[in-house]
């Protein structure tokens, strides 16, 4: 599927990877410089204290800088998997009393290191601080901003994606109407071809004369619905596999009076494939292509197979002609505006998930097949 | 999406675990703690906790607590020291003194064997290089000198030659103090551990705190010397050139910095530390280990007074005075709000070693009012606002609400109380006087009754209350040219003259608490919190008990 948010590039300092590096870099370079001031005392000089070290001179907020990347990589991660009340809210608070706590917790282990207490007294130092001090809620205040200065850029980044998506998708409507309009109007210009007209309009004289009338009235209402479907730009981008092999039926009803017998149709249509949304006026210009490139071209051929199958999630469509092979120097498929127009348009609706081949099949004929998503009108 | 779909369960189970274990940690046990062994080889070592910011030098006080006093005098002995019992100065630095005729010359004989920590004499030059330095210093705590000839124009500035100070080493051995007016508490006064003699290497020791590199450079004469100083505290050990060498028990002496008196008691129970003074009141945690430990309690020599402006409206007739001292209730207010510390004054000066304390005063409230009528006064009826001038650490002070709700509901006196900053309330204080009411605190630094009666001679504008009295001048006077019973006499009789005239009312006074583990032995009572550690010593307890019960 085409990605439309691919095409622009990420700026580099929105490369998370970078900024981990500076993290990183930042992070080894504290340590290393934290380690080095703390050395005396961690290997027992007696004239060093933990007092004396920027473990103990520095203030707490420092931690923050460990901090921010795993708050970041925390609440995209809680975003991205569950913003469902109540369970993103509850983990938030809970993270909110960690974070507190965690603060009391190594302010208590400052104190408790340089009063030389042992550990077990840790909880009692950490009651002492909540008694003198009452709890610090900075910590879990700057959290509190820190998350939702991310949900609100998280947000805001997701509305402009949004709003980029859209003016895209519009976009790319906006081409696909043209595309089909086109395609309408490609239909139109060839049933108002002089000479298809011309034919036409014949055949319906030789009919009357014949005393063919009903024929003749069957012929003139083909043409007159042809001109109908051809001209109605209220239709939609896709229509059903059965309508549009109605319209197709209408269209080889008039092309068989003009190749009189020689023009033999047959439909080969899987009954669970009707229901399939195809792009209007897919079949037509593959079904003119072939008539006009292949049975017209030679005395010889006379079979028009038009085939509709499925094939697990996908929709096979084929038009097959027993006419002369593809000329090697000229590929159909990129000369003919209306096949162009074809493969432009599935493109567009399906992205890579449609294909369009024309090929020879050996030992006669050609054999335009087309793949499309299995679609059906939704319920 | 994601493309681990567990991951939130595993978020929630990490956070929760670590809530859990955080939790744990909080709520983790606070009885029955584990006492810290002490060290080995640390037997003898006394271990004393502080959280004020010490260092080494007797000049730099920046208040008089006992753990302060306790490291100087550690280190260094002046001339004499007090009298545990008596509050009589006794011989240390010095052996013996005597006076002149009229009271005016102080001659101070030198121990022969004193000694310095590297083996060098202590002289009288010692002490007049050192009292030189603390007059030279910008700090008011060098009025402890100005009873000496010439010592508060020095200390000013206006006097240049240090030859003319009231202070000469007539000799190695021999100090002679010049006075400018009899004071007979001088000997007493020179016990003040800012006092000490220094070192004539001490001044580049303590320049930058060059002890803390090189422990050698700080020489001193006390029981004790410097083994290391640094940021968690100070190690001395027993110094053999002590003339007492022989009599000190312990080995060393150990000053151990906690990060705040609230803390410092935990330091005791856990075994870090052996003593801690002062112990805050309220701290006492029984059961948290089983470390046996006591509380020791002692008086200050300080009291907390109401300080009327004499001078102002209704306040100049001694009977709205003695009115307003009668209507408070002294007893009531500390046994409702801090029993433990504050103890109801009935006079001015607190019990101290060598003389009990006197009940000049009581709470009478009939009495007070049957004396506001008699002064004009019925039921308050006429009496204007009274504002009393404070300073803003005492914004949400209970007592003061207490005793002013007192007047109110007694004598229908209403008070306006005016909290202002330091330096506003200063000027109020000594220049504008536009005040009725004020608090005081005194706090005194001889251990001698003369010394807290002397804040009645200060000149009118450094005195609060306004008021003086040619009687209690001349009473003070005299004891000052007197001793012993025959000095304590007149003394009461100047304190029964003061709190007859009632220009300020002593409300409370202030216990001061020490925590120790029954190890300590030899700890005794001192107004001033100057205990000498030389005097501890250190035996193991077997028996367990937890309950610091205090032994007042």
């Amino acid at each position: 599927m085409k990605n439309f948010q691919g095409s622009a590039t990420t700026p580099a300092w929105r490369n998370w990877r970078l900024w981990f590096v500076v993290w990183l870099v930042g992070t080894v370079i504290f340590g290393v410089l934290l380690v080095a001031d703390a050395w005396p005392w961690l290997t027992g000089s007696p004239h060093s204290t933990f007092r004396n070290t920027k473990l103990y001179l520095w203030p707490l907020g420092m931690v923050w800088w460990l901090l921010v990347p795993a708050v970041i990589w925390l609440q995209r991660k809680m975003s991205d998997i569950d913003c469902k009340w109540p369970w993103s809210p509850i983990r938030h608070l809970l993270l909110l009393g960690i974070i507190t706590g965690l603060f009391q917790l190594l302010e208590a282990g400052r104190i408790l290191l340089a009063n030389h207490l042992p550990v077990a007294f840790l909880p009692v130092v950490i009651s002492d601080l909540h008694r003198m001090e009452g709890w610090n809620y900075l910590p879990a205040l700057i959290y509190a901003l820190l998350v939702l200065v991310l949900y609100a850029t998280s947000f805001y980044g997701r509305w402009r994606a949004g709003q980029q998506l859209t003016g895209e998708l519009q976009v790319a409507n906006a081409r696909l109407e043209t595309r089909l309009v086109r395609a309408s109007l490609d239909a139109l210009k060839m049933q108002l071809h002089p000479h298809f007209l011309f034919n036409t309009l014949n055949s319906i004289t030789s009919l009357m004369r014949n005393n063919r009338t009903h024929e003749a009235e069957d012929v003139v209402a083909g043409l007159g619905e042809l001109l109908r479907r051809s001209l109605d730009h209220r239709q939609e981008a896709k229509a059903t596999l059965e309508h549009e092999l109605e319209f197709l039926r209408r269209y080889l009803a008039i092309e068989s009076i003009r190749f009189q017998d020689r023009l033999h149709v047959e439909f080969d249509i899987a009954p669970k494939c009707l229901p399939t949304l195809v792009p209007s006026l897919i079949l037509q210009p593959l079904v003119e292509n072939a008539m006009k490139h292949g049975i017209s071209k030679d005395p010889a051929a006379r079979l028009l197979r038009i085939s509709a199958a499925r094939d697990g999630t996908r929709l096979l469509l084929t038009v097959y002609n027993d006419g002369p092979p593809l000329p090697r120097e000229d590929a159909v498929l990129s000369s003919g505006i209306g096949m162009q127009n074809t493969l432009t348009r599935l493109q567009m609706l399906y992205g890579e998930e449609a294909r369009l081949w024309l090929r020879d099949q050996p030992p006669h004929g050609v054999r335009a097949e087309i793949i499309l998503p299995f679609e059906t009108l939704s319920p | 999406m994601t493309s681990f779909p567990r991951a939130h369960w595993w978020i929630s189970l990490t956070l929760l675990s670590l809530g859990g274990l955080m939790a744990m940690v909080f709520f983790g046990p606070r009885q029955s703690l584990p006492v810290i062994p002490r060290p080995a080889g640390e037997g003898n070592v006394l271990r004393e906790a502080y959280t004020q910011y010490l260092l080494l030098d007797p000049h730099r006080r920046l208040a008089p607590l006992p753990a302060y006093n306790h490291l100087i005098l550690s280190l260094w002995e002046p001339l004499v020291e007090c009298d545990p019992a008596t509050g009589e100065p006794r011989p240390a630095a010095a052996q013996s003194w005597s006076w002149s005729e009229d009271r005016k010359v102080l001659t101070l004989q030198l121990r022969p064997d004193a000694r310095w920590s590297n083996g060098d004499p202590v002289t009288a030059h010692d002490f007049v290089r050192s009292w030189r330095r603390l007059l030279g210093r910008p700090m008011e705590l060098a009025q402890t000198l100005f009873p000496l000839r010439s010592a508060e124009p020095f200390h000013r500035g206006q006097l240049k030659d240090p030859e003319k100070l009231g202070m000469r080493a007539m000799d190695d051995l021999t100090l002679r103090l010049e006075l400018d007016q009899v004071r007979s508490s001088l000997v007493a006064e020179l016990a003040d551990p800012m006092l000490v003699p220094l070192h004539r290497s001490s001044e580049a020791a303590m320049a930058d705190n060059a002890y803390f590199r090189d422990p050698a450079l700080m020489v001193t004469n006390g029981p004790f010397q410097l083994l290391w100083a640094n940021d968690d505290g100070f190690r001395l050990l027993a110094c053999e050139f002590y003339h007492g060498h022989a009599e000190v028990r312990l080995a060393g002496v150990q000053f151990i910095r906690a990060n705040s008196s609230s803390l410092a008691p935990l330091l005791v129970s856990a075994g870090v530390v052996d003593l801690l003074s002062p112990m805050p009141f309220g701290e006492s945690r029984p059961g948290l280990t089983e470390r046996r430990m006591h509380l020791e309690r002692e008086l200050e020599l300080g009291v907390t007074s109401v300080d009327f402006n004499v001078t102002r409206g209704p306040l100049r007739d001694v009977r709205v005075r003695q009115a307003l001292a009668l209507a408070l209730d002294r007893t009531g207010a500390i046994n409702r709000l801090d029993s433990g510390h504050m103890v109801p004054a009935w006079s001015w000066i607190p019990p101290m070693p060598g003389r009990p304390g006197l009940t000049l005063l009581q709470e009478d409230a009939t009495q007070a009012r049957r004396l506001l009528a008699a002064a004009g006064y019925p039921g308050g009826q006429g009496f204007p606002v009274l504002q009393m001038c404070l300073p803003l650490r005492m914004r949400s002070d209970p007592f003061l609400a207490t005793w002013t709700e007192c007047w109110f509901r007694e004598l229908g006196v209403k008070t306006h109380m005016l909290y202002e900053p330091q330096d506003v309330r200063a000027k109020r204080l000594t220049a504008t006087g536009e005040y009725d009411v004020t608090y005081g605190e005194l706090v005194a630094t001889v251990p001698d009754a003369g010394d807290m009666l002397s804040v009645f001679l200060w000149p009118v504008e450094y005195n609060s209350t306004k008021w003086t009295d040619q009687d209690v001048v001349h009473l003070l006077g005299e004891a000052n040219t007197k001793t012993g019973a025959e000095r304590l006499a007149l003394l009461e009789k100047a304190e029964r003259l003061v709190m007859a005239a009632v220009p300020a009312v002593p409300v409370m006074f202030n216990r001061r608490q020490a925590l120790l583990a029954d190890e300590v032995h030899g700890w005794y009572e001192d107004p001033l919190g100057r205990q000498s550690l030389k005097r501890l010593w250190l035996e193991p307890v077997t028996t367990l008990d937890a309950s610091p019960e205090p032994r007042t």
